[in-house]
């Protein structure tokens, strides 16, 4: 790596750790105010704690990681992934976040895909951090038929895996513009969420360890944002 | 008991508050970004306003702006009570403060349930 490409990843990692900063704020005051109304009500509902908690931690985890795959490239153990698979475990991991903010979420993995290679956790780790921002931005729309999909689709480039939703907001305008304005506004994804979308940028920190690059993409009538990969036939075979 | 709309984006942190203010003796109504405020606000015609500037599309200062141009919403007490500090705010308070007659300004992160339902309190005895 020379010296300007070290530049330049110290100052996106700077500005990414500015929107976590941002971003962190909201789950450390769900906590806050539900430790609040159960001191003042007495009703030991601690659930919603708990899902804020965990999110929380998901995030400085899904960040780090980020941050050591494009420090250290060595640590980018690739191995045959099944797409449909690392879906099926994020949505376990997003299944708790989801509920409580009303959001339906579905799994649509049908279809036969070969595996890519990938860094299985990273590949993960990104899915859930852009699924919980996803979560968030559609838990404001407080309608009863609010869902997001965990879906995969072969498209010309290789296969995508993202998360899905009707919000046609999700576009590559607004990918370019929140990543213009990273670090320096709180909301850098105003058409979509309140909040300062850390999930997003994390997710997109990790593909690019990776190599990959978070892409706006459609899903039958659906609008997201996934991860286009390779597949590869000949690990198919074996 | 006052009839408080609650502009508030999360859904955890508005249920959290809705619960601490209806326990309060208000009654709350909760809208999520600031075109179903305005139509809220039509519906319930609220005795005070609580109001986070971070909203998706329209910000709460656009909403404010639009709410006050209504002659019969021009003094009803608004509360903001956002992430946004004080700082950054500080220019335009004068605007907030004297043509946008917001009341109040509270910063989240330090604003506790009780401190702002006296807040409310006060401001509901005051209207």
């Amino acid at each position: 790596m020379d010296s300007t490409e070290a530049n330049q990843n110290k100052a996106s990692s700077y500005l990414l750790m500015i929107n976590l900063a941002e971003q962190l704020k909201l789950p450390f005051m769900q906590i806050q105010r539900q430790a609040e109304l159960i001191r003042l009500t007495g009703k030991q509902d601690i659930s919603s704690i708990e899902t804020s908690a965990d999110y929380a931690l998901k995030l400085i985890d899904n960040y780090l990681l980020g941050l050591k795959l494009n420090q250290d490239k060595m640590a980018l153990e690739q191995e045959p992934v099944s797409v449909a698979a690392v879906l099926y475990d994020s949505g376990q991991l997003l299944d708790r976040l989801a509920k409580k903010y009303g959001v339906k979420l579905e799994l649509n993995i049908s279809g036969k895909y070969e595996p890519v290679m990938a860094h299985k956790q990273g590949l993960e780790s990104a899915l859930v951090s852009l699924g919980t921002s996803l979560i968030e931005a559609a838990g404001v729309q407080n309608t009863p038929k609010c869902s997001l999909q965990l879906a995969t689709h072969r498209c010309r480039y290789g296969i995508v895996a993202g998360v899905y939703s009707n919000n046609p907001g999700l576009t590559t305008d607004l990918l370019r513009q929140g990543r213009k304005l990273i670090g320096s506004a709180r909301q850098p994804l105003v058409n979509l969420t309140y909040s300062a979308g850390a999930g997003i940028f994390v997710a997109d920190s990790i593909l690019k360890a990776m190599s990959l690059s978070l892409k706006a993409s459609r899903h039958h009538r659906l609008y997201g944002i996934g991860a286009v990969m390779r597949g590869n036939q000949q690990l198919q075979l074996v | 008991m006052s009839q408080i709309l609650l502009i508030e984006p999360d859904r955890l942190l508005a249920e959290t508050y809705k619960k601490a203010l209806s326990t309060a003796g208000h009654k709350v109504s909760v809208a999520s970004g600031s075109q179903e405020a305005i139509n809220l606000a039509d519906k319930i015609s609220p005795d005070l306003i609580i109001l986070e500037i971070q909203l998706v599309g329209h910000s709460g200062i656009e909403f404010l702006y639009e709410f006050r141009s209504y002659p019969e919403w021009q003094n009803i007490p608004v509360i903001i009570h956002t992430s946004v500090p004080y700082a950054e705010l500080a220019n335009g308070w004068p605007i907030l403060s004297g043509y946008l007659n917001t009341m109040e300004y509270r910063y989240k992160p330090n604003t506790t349930l009780e401190s702002l339902i006296s807040s409310v309190n006060d401001l509901a005895l005051s209207a």
